[in-house]
């Protein structure tokens, strides 16, 4: 059965092809993937992540999470997805995003507020800056967030499904609010995404390795950037 | 825009936004301005290669340089040593976790018109062909003190003390000839010239250490180099600065720094917009009036469709050309990375020659660095002023950088922001402020 794994993740690797533990002690294919958000400030971003990966919510969410970024792992039949989800920082709403968020990102979610309909006119500019910036092969969702408050639409589903289906997108209307749909896109994406087993050394990001401290080369269990 | 910040930052070069995380992180509100539309003014990558030629004034590429996104390449050259400032910087402040680097594959020293490997451990002295037999043993006796020297603890100095007696006497001690004491101070201490042999002794043991340290860490060199270019480094900082809260714009022009009572700054205007703040912070490209030249830097990019010659085809090397050897003041530079690192189309190396300029015609100077990189597809030279501050900011509280040196490393980089950090806010930077709020994404 397939199913989002809500347990706490290990301590970031010194070299991106370590190998992981499933959460079920099988030996399975793990795949790591890079996500972005992309939207308007406000569309609820944040809110998203933070339901999917801890399973919370808060009305009043402040504008960044202060972290570098979250990960969560997806369980798909024999492959564990791990996604590395970077958030914008802000630093959307300036147009001021370095490419570095997009660098290596392998799959995207662009959200609007289905409420909003200039989010909604947003969400396909940041569609076509992807498309300009990111990987050609990058797998990009449109999220419809604040479905709870679907009494107050100004986006039709219809429009908004029709306009994925022309670029190629998964769509979903989510609420960071009820949960729905929230694991359900992150695992739609999952399922879109090739995969090929990290421990083959294989990784969509440059082929570098990432420092940490006490790095020998080998990895240091625990003892990351603390 | 029109709103009261604790510090404005201009410029989103590597220095601007290490200061810029710093502040953040340290709790302060943070409005960080560049004119550009790009991060990293002085210290980006450039990318697609057209924009280079266009830059430079050249006509557009042709297809043999493959796809124009496939190029990223830095304006300024320099490599992070594996043990040094800017890699604890990036660990501490956990802006590592954006980036991935690869170790740099060699590192040469040119002697007497030719480029031989830089010897750092005993085995490696002894296979050299910068020495002969004897001096080969003296130096694999000084590398010895140099690795058990601990600086608190006198035992291990050896009847010597380091922080009176100068390098001269060192080496002395140790009977090196010129030869050695020329790479070992200009390819291990990396010095850019010779003042170091009369100064105590202390800070090149230090240097040496550090070199060896760091090739101690990844193997094959002591450097490393990002991959997608130097571009990322900014950039990785101002992801930090962002999630502590600091504000970015781009291509947003800076017409006035607005001063207030004795000349202290009170916020920038742009247009009509006024940010107000307590302090700024800013490269010397934002206050040409209030810094002084210090020197030129010459730097030539060099593009190239093969390795260095004599480097076992490495995709990646730095080679020193010590003064001496070349009749001059300060070293000249060479570098070399490539496609391996995602800074160009496969097949293509990126070369860069730099060193600070000492006469009216600074493109023969680089001509021993240009010579060892053999035939050149295209060749972009730069020559750029050196500025420093002409005060410390303390009254104006205006706290400006020095423009990037010709060093082939970010040590002093490094030393320049702790400087700057230190003067702004009164206090050295508390790298325990940011474990904290890092641990949470690993609840």
């Amino acid at each position: 059965m397939e199913h989002t794994e809500p347990h706490s993740t290990e301590p970031e690797m010194a070299n991106r092809q370590g190998a992981a533990q499933r959460p079920n002690g099988a030996q399975g294919k793990i795949c790591q993937f890079k996500l972005v958000l992309l939207g308007e400030s406000a569309v609820g971003k944040s809110s998203l992540v933070l339901r999917f990966v801890k399973g919370q919510f808060h009305e009043y969410q402040e504008s960044t999470i202060g972290a570098a970024f979250l990960t969560q792992t997806v369980c798909l039949d024999d492959t564990t997805v791990k996604f590395e989800i970077w958030d914008t920082a802000g630093q959307e709403r300036y147009h001021s995003l370095a490419p570095m968020y997009y660098r290596g990102a392998q799959a995207a979610i662009v959200v609007y507020d289905i409420t909003n309909q200039d989010t909604f006119g947003r969400a396909k500019t940041w569609v076509k800056e992807l498309q300009r910036q990111a990987s050609p092969t990058i797998v990009i969702a449109l999220a419809g967030n604040k479905q709870d408050l679907a009494n107050k639409r100004m986006v039709e589903y219809e429009e908004a499904q029709t306009y994925a289906e022309e670029n190629g997108l998964l769509f979903m209307e989510t609420s960071a609010k009820t949960a729905l749909n929230v694991n359900d896109i992150f695992l739609a994406i999952a399922k879109k995404l090739p995969k090929y087993d990290q421990n083959q050394g294989q990784s969509g990001q440059g082929q570098g390795r990432r420092l940490a401290e006490g790095d020998q080369g080998a990895k240091t269990p625990g003892n990351c950037c603390k | 825009m029109d709103e009261e910040y604790d510090a404005i930052v201009l410029g989103t070069g590597l220095k601007e936004c290490i200061i810029s995380g710093m502040l953040s992180v340290s709790g302060k509100k943070v409005l960080h301005v560049d004119r550009n539309k790009y991060y990293g003014g002085e210290s980006a990558s450039i990318c697609p290669l057209e924009e280079l030629f266009t830059k430079f004034g050249a006509n557009a590429p042709d297809e043999s340089y493959g796809r124009g996104r496939d190029w990223n390449v830095d304006l300024i050259p320099k490599f992070l040593m594996a043990n040094g400032s800017l890699v604890k910087l990036l660990i501490h402040t956990g802006v590592t976790r954006y980036l991935e680097f690869k170790s740099v594959e060699g590192s040469y020293v040119f002697k007497g018109g030719k480029i031989a490997k830089v010897p750092v451990d005993q085995k490696e002295a002894l296979a050299s062909d910068l020495m002969g037999m004897f001096e080969k043993r003296r130096f694999r006796n000084f590398l010895t003190y140099v690795q058990d020297f601990m600086q608190d603890d006198p035992k291990t100095w050896k009847d010597f003390d380091p922080t009176t007696q100068n390098m001269t006497a060192l080496y002395e001690k140790f009977g090196l000839d010129k030869n050695t004491q020329d790479f070992t101070g200009h390819a291990l201490a990396l010095y850019r010239d010779d003042d170091y042999l009369n100064r105590p002794a202390l800070d090149t043991i230090t240097r040496i250490k550090l070199y060896s340290d760091s090739l101690a860490k990844y193997g094959k060199s002591p450097y490393l180099y990002p991959m997608y270019g130097l571009g990322e480094l900014p950039q990785g900082f101002a992801r930090l600065s962002a999630i502590y809260g600091g504000t970015y714009m781009l291509d947003k022009p800076i017409d006035e720094i607005v001063l207030g009572e004795g000349g202290r700054a009170v916020g920038v205007r742009s247009g009509n917009e006024i940010a107000k703040c307590k302090q700024i912070y800013c490269d010397p490209t934002y206050v040409p009036d209030r810094v002084r030249k210090k020197g030129k830097v010459i730097r030539c990019i060099c593009l190239l469709d093969h390795p260095i010659s004599n480097t076992k085809d490495a995709l990646s090397t730095q080679i020193i050309i010590p003064q001496k050897q070349v009749g001059r003041n300060s070293d000249i530079y060479v570098s070399l990375v490539s496609h391996t690192h995602q800074v160009a189309a496969k097949g293509w190396f990126i070369g860069m020659v730099s060193t600070t300029v000492e006469t009216d015609n600074p493109e023969n100077e680089i001509k021993p660095g240009l010579d060892l990189l053999g035939p050149v597809r295209q060749k972009f030279v730069s020559v750029s002023d050196y500025y420093e501050p002409i005060d410390d900011g303390l009254q104006s509280q205006i706290f400006i950088s020095q423009s990037y040196d010709a060093t082939s490393h970010f040590e002093s980089t490094c030393l320049d922001v702790l400087d700057i950090f230190k003067r702004g806010t009164g206090e050295e930077f508390d790298f325990s402020k940011i474990k904290r709020d890092l641990d949470l994404e690993e609840q």
